[in-house]
Order: C-alpha cells, then structure tokens, then sequence
C-alpha cells in the first residue's frame, strides 16, 4: 500500500521512510504541507497519510482540513504526527479530520501498529465500496434486463411461431430464422447479465477505459482480479 | 372436456396479443387481462384453471395473484413468466404456490409444453376426486 510521509524535519524524515519501507509499503516523502498537497492531488496518490503536525508553510492540521473539504471518491486515512500529548490537541487534531495521532518521539511498534489499523480500515473502505459499486451495477443491469426482455418475448415469440407454419424452403424462411437466433443471441446476453454476482471490469480494446465483463462477472467463480484491487486500494 | 381455459396477465399488450395468438393457435380458449384486478374481476365471471402470470404487474402483483388464485381454488396451475430472474424470486415463487417459472424470452414450445402438461395433471386430479 501507498503511504505518503510529510515532515520537515529530515531525520525524523529518514527514520520514517526506512521503517515504513521496511514494512513493505510504497513510501513517498516530502518536507512540507504544500508539496504533499501537491502529491495528493495526484491520481494515484497514496491513500494513508502521515502528517507531522507543524510544518513550515502548511501545516498538518491545515492540510488535514483540505484534504477533508474536498469531494475525494477514494478513501484516505491520516495519521498526524504530534508532540502535543495534551487532550485539547489530540481533539483538535481529530476534529481536523485526522484518524489517528502518534506522539512523537514515535515508538516503531506503536507506529507499526498505527499504520496497520489504518490500511485495515481503508482495505474496508475499498470493500464497502466494491460492493457498492456492484449493488448498483445488479440494480442498473436488473433494470435494463427486465425492460429488454418484454419486447425480447415478442419479437423470439412471433419468430418462433412464423418458423413453425413456414417450409422449409418457404421466402424468407432462412432471414426468418437468422433474425430468431440473433434476438434468442440478445435474449443469451440479458440472462448472463442477470447473473452478474461481482464486480469485474475488463480493459476495453486495451486502451485503458473500463467496462463490466460480463461473462467473468457472471461466472459467479471469479475474485476480484489483482489489477482491480490494487486500483481500487491504492486509487 | 370444455374448452381449456387460459388466463394471461401481463402489463405489456404485446405480450397478452402475442400469448393469445400462440395459444389460440394450439387450441386453447385464451383471455388476457393487463393488470391483477382486472384478472380478478375474470376470476369472478369464469372458471380459469391455468394461468400465466407476469410478477411485476402494476399494483397487486404477480405472485400475491398467484396466492389469491391457490388459495381459492387449490386445483390450479400457475406458471410464473417475468422479464427478471432471481434466486430469490424462485423461492418466494414457490412458495406462493407456482407450478414453474419461465424467465422472458422464453420459447412458446416450452409455455405450450407447460400448459399442456397442466391440463393433463388436472385432468388426472379431477380423475382421481
């Protein structure tokens, strides 16, 4: 997972980033509130966040509240980093719109603990999402499904019973036909839909736009596929 | 044997033209209503012991008509036809007292299989009182 380090004081810096990667997440550093803004407005940007509270410029608690005025459509988790261990700045930190506070000096398994209970809840926030995301793809392909398959009835219906009066031979018999199996074809199609059990996307014509694959997600076998969880984890 | 009496209801006119056409065609006495309550009012009027009923019918519903119909006269057959499967539509279904239930498009070779089997069991009931 992507966490962001912002903090001016370039030791505290250094110590961060190397127990962080030693942990195994993808760390990105930078020494002020204003560059980490900068970083986060990126796509792709890290979904946790630690933050020392006092910066030069812009500082963490400010960036806090930024970051939470904006209509982000993926999660964030930040931790503020803070020397004040008295109530009243815990609170403030929180109400900044901070998840969680470490005092400083930071202790590695306090921290590491932290930042665990952090990617937990945003590994939940994805999942709440996903499905979210799925409920309203059944609800869409339910809709569309249930009002294709009326006029779908009639026209398979009519083809269905001019086939069984015409010869073989008959005028028209074999377009007759060719029209029955490509609407039975669409009829295929809203069935597999609604059997659509997760959310799974395939790069369309590769070029990097997305759709629902619809024979994966109705499957009713498939997890979700790495490509899309890192996406949906990591933004 | 009187003539074999269907009822159709479905909210779509299409449908109940359609559904009446095919099975006029095979021999059997078709009405059609667009809605539950006008298929109650035909309930009232004439002797149905088949029907084909769509589930999302404006109002009461398909599968609380079905409840009525089973409920008033146990030796009938319903067959459940909608434009939207579900499991959960399967179950609740059943439990209303379908005989079966087809998803649209569905072939008319299997309805008419359907009604034809429907009548050969009512007549085996009736055989059997």
């Amino acid at each position: 997972m992507k966490v962001l380090i912002a903090e001016d004081d370039l030791t505290s810096r250094i110590m961060l980033q190397s127990v962080l990667s030693k942990w195994g997440y993808d760390v990105t550093s930078v020494s002020n509130g204003e560059e980490a803004w900068s970083v986060l407005q990126r796509s792709g940007a890290p979904p946790l966040i630690v933050l020392d509270w006092k910066m030069p410029g812009m500082d963490g608690l400010t960036l806090c509240r930024k970051l939470r005025d904006q209509d982000r459509s993926d999660p964030i988790y930040i931790i503020i980093l803070t020397s004040n261990r008295e109530p009243n700045d815990i609170v403030q930190g929180l109400e900044a719109g901070a998840d969680d506070y470490v005092s400083k000096p930071f202790d590695n398994e306090e921290l590491r603990a932290r930042i665990g209970a952090g990617r937990r809840v945003l590994e939940l926030s994805c999942e709440v999402a996903r499905r979210q995301k799925l409920q309203g793809v059944l609800e869409m392909a339910g809709a569309v499904c249930h009002e294709l398959n009326q006029p779908l009835h009639v026209v398979t219906g009519y083809s269905e019973l001019l086939l069984l009066d015409l010869e073989e031979s008959a005028p028209h018999a074999e377009q007759l036909r060719v029209i029955k199996a490509q609407v039975d074809r669409i009829g295929e199609l809203t069935r597999k839909i609604m059997r659509i059990t997760d959310y799974q996307t395939k790069d369309y014509l590769g070029r990097g736009h997305f759709i629902v694959d619809i024979d994966e997600a109705s499957s009713g076998l498939c997890l979700m596929n790495d490509q899309t969880k890192e996406r949906t984890v990591d933004g | 044997m009187d003539k074999r009496r269907i009822l159709v209801v479905d909210d779509e006119p299409a449908i109940c033209e359609l559904m009446k056409w095919a099975f006029d065609h095979e021999g059997y006495s078709v009405e059609t209503a667009d809605s539950a309550e006008k298929a109650l009012e035909l309930i009232e009027t004439y002797k149905y012991l088949v029907f084909f009923l769509d589930l999302n019918l404006p109002g009461m519903n398909g599968i609380e008509l079905c409840r009525y119909i089973r409920k008033n006269n146990p030796l009938t057959i319903a067959y459940a036809v909608t434009g939207y499967a579900s499991t959960f539509e399967v179950f609740e279904c059943r439990e209303a007292g379908f005989e079966d239930y087809f998803t649209k498009p569905a072939e008319m070779k299997t309805l008419f299989n359907a009604a034809e089997q429907a009548f050969q069991k009512l007549a085996r009931w009736r055989r059997n009182e």
